[in-house]
């Protein structure tokens, strides 16, 4: 819970007071209800589940079950203030094309995701010579969704290649919490992006 | 809908309206509009009454008011027992009672006959003044915007200052947005399930059939019959073929198979009923025309299909747009009358006109009447998009 706290206080540090935010992959709102609180957004988050949709719904957070790109199709350019990509980017079937889409219906994109080069993945797969597990992903290949181990390199490439603007970035260390200015795919354990089209 | 979606209740018969989370008994009401009201379409009716029930009590802010809003088939009667010996509670009694999903301790529930029905609300069947006899075919066009203007008279009359949701499913669905629409200072929550904003071709055919079986009839007469009478065996036919539309493949499957029917003791002709299925639907087409009168078939599968909020408005986004309540859309994976994509496309432009709208969709295989199931998902979701205390506005 702790490492929860300290990207949903990232996240909405770059979230404007009064805006029109869609969370991708909102789960149980948690990220929204918290924004709403203290941002005062108009909020939106879409999930694939019900029992996700019910828990949004209980505590006011609007929520559209489904697919979504196709939510974002339906919305005109800018039509949100910002998107937010939090720790879901990774489990995505197409994520050049929901990111694309997202920098479509929204002015600027939030992207949080776990650095797969950070050292201890490295070694864990170096030494052990098994998939990564750790407290962030727990569970066993068999069991596990699949998911893209996407590093802060292939990120940072990924934009150029794009003309994706990186108007902030946040490289955090192991414990999600100190910032991590130095080598950071080696180095840091989580990243935060803050992305806009060029 | 269909009548027999809901379980059988499990106590036993003389003391089932006594259980636990049931409204008990109830007696329907009637509200008399002495004053002229003048449709959509323009004609104008020199009153109307409609027969409603209520269950709960209205609060001292008068702002608990939950509305809920019968299909095609439904009436007024959507929970408890109007008497010990009665075979089946209200339509929705599974969702509304005391500590339901729909808390009659906390919350004033009206439901109404809807306008042009045949309930006990002024309809075609009604006794026109001017002649004594049955309007019949003389009532004016109904569409489900007057149905909802009528229903707000009824609120007032009730001095309801503020609904705190209007719920519905298939056309009670229409009516629910229909009010947030008509309404938007007085609707706080809409909740709409197995709807659409417009009838695709398919729904507008089936109604056709339905309508065409009951105009071929030699008794419908134009619509001039007496009460009582009228085109039984239209209407049972028309009956039968929508309540195909309400269930689904997977349903009528599990529930008929190719199970057969024995044999009468006397000769069997080769088309007398076989297959357990078509008893079942002779004897829902048979126990509708005992209940359902046939014009208001034809007008109420009229305001159905001719409701469009696309049309009404220019487009959906345009026809929110005074929408003010937060608004929860359910689709059903089986359904296929109003299938999920059509109430899909309900809460996204509620989403794009930039209202507070959400949707959810359940995995079920009981077709469109799947709004009336019993399902404990479906409860915490209805149980958690009501109870929270009413959200500031954006």
């Amino acid at each position: 819970m702790e490492k929860r706290t300290v990207d949903m206080q990232i996240i909405g540090d770059w979230v404007e007071p009064g805006t029109r935010v869609l969370d991708l992959g909102c789960g149980q709102g948690d990220l929204l209800a918290y924004l709403m609180q203290t941002k005062g957004v108009a909020a939106v988050g879409v999930d694939l589940e019900f029992s996700r949709i019910t828990a949004c719904v209980r505590r006011g957070v609007s929520a559209y079950q489904g697919d979504m790109t196709t939510l974002m199709r339906v919305f005109p350019e800018r039509h949100f203030d910002r998107v937010i990509c939090s720790r879901t980017v990774q489990e995505l079937a197409e994520p050049k094309a929901v990111i694309l889409e997202a920098l479509r219906v929204g002015r600027a994109l939030t992207v949080g995701f776990v650095n797969h080069g950070f050292w201890r993945n490295r070694v864990a797969m170096l030494l052990r010579g098994r998939k990564v597990r750790n407290e962030v992903y727990t569970t066993a290949w068999f069991e596990s969704r699949p998911a893209n181990p996407v590093t802060i390199a292939d990120f940072e490439d990924f934009c150029a290649a794009h003309g994706i603007r990186v108007a902030r970035r946040v490289h955090l260390a192991g414990n999600w919490r100190d910032p991590c200015p130095l080598l950071p795919n080696l180095l840091a354990g989580y990243a935060l992006y803050d992305l806009t089209r060029a | 809908m269909t009548d027999d979606v809901e379980a059988a209740p499990s106590a036993p018969a003389a003391a089932r309206h006594l259980a636990p989370g049931d409204v008990g008994l109830v007696a329907p009401r009637d509200f008399v509009h002495a004053e002229p009201f003048t449709f959509r379409g323009g004609q104008v009716l020199p009153g109307f009454s409609l027969r409603y029930e209520t269950y709960g009590e209205l609060n001292a802010a008068r702002d608990n008011a939950i509305v809920v809003c019968h299909a095609l088939s439904g009436d007024h009667h959507c929970a408890g027992w109007h008497s010990p010996a009665d075979r089946k509670p209200g339509w929705w009694n599974n969702l509304i009672g005391p500590g339901k999903a729909v808390d009659t301790r906390r919350f004033f529930v009206v439901c109404a006959n809807v306008l042009g029905g045949c309930q006990g609300s002024t309809g075609p069947s009604s006794l026109n003044p001017a002649t004594g006899r049955p309007y019949g075919a003389a009532f004016p066009p109904v569409t489900i915007p007057d149905m909802v203007r009528a229903q707000r008279r009824l609120l007032d009359h009730l001095g309801v200052a503020a609904v705190h949701a209007v719920i519905g499913g298939s056309m009670g669905g229409m009516l629910a947005l229909q009010f947030a629409i008509e309404y938007p200072r007085l609707v706080r929550r809409v909740l709409a399930m197995a709807t659409t904003g417009r009838e695709s071709a398919q729904a507008i055919a089936f109604n056709e059939v339905g309508r065409q079986a009951i105009m071929q009839d030699p008794a419908w007469n134009r619509g001039d019959y007496a009460l009582g009478e009228g085109p039984r065996v239209g209407l049972a036919i028309a009956r039968m073929m929508a309540h195909i539309t309400y269930l689904s493949d997977a349903s009528m499957d599990r529930k008929f198979g190719r199970r057969k029917r024995r044999a009468a003791d006397t000769e069997p002709s080769a088309f007398d009923v076989q297959f357990e299925v078509e008893g079942y639907l002779r004897h829902q087409g048979q126990s509708f025309i005992n209940r359902f009168d046939a014009n208001t078939y034809l007008y109420i599968t009229r305001a159905l299909d001719q409701f469009d909020l696309e049309e009404a408005a220019g487009s959906v986004e345009a026809a929110f747009a005074p929408v003010e309540a937060e608004t929860l859309i359910v689709g059903f994976t089986s359904d296929w009358l109003f299938p999920p994509e059509q109430n899909r496309a309900l809460a996204l432009a509620l989403l794009r006109a930039g209202k507070r709208a959400s949707y959810a969709e359940l995995a079920t295989d009981l077709g469109h009447d799947s709004f009336l199931l019993e399902s404990e998902e479906l409860y915490a979701l209805v149980r958690g998009f009501l109870d929270r205390p009413a959200a500031s506005a954006v």
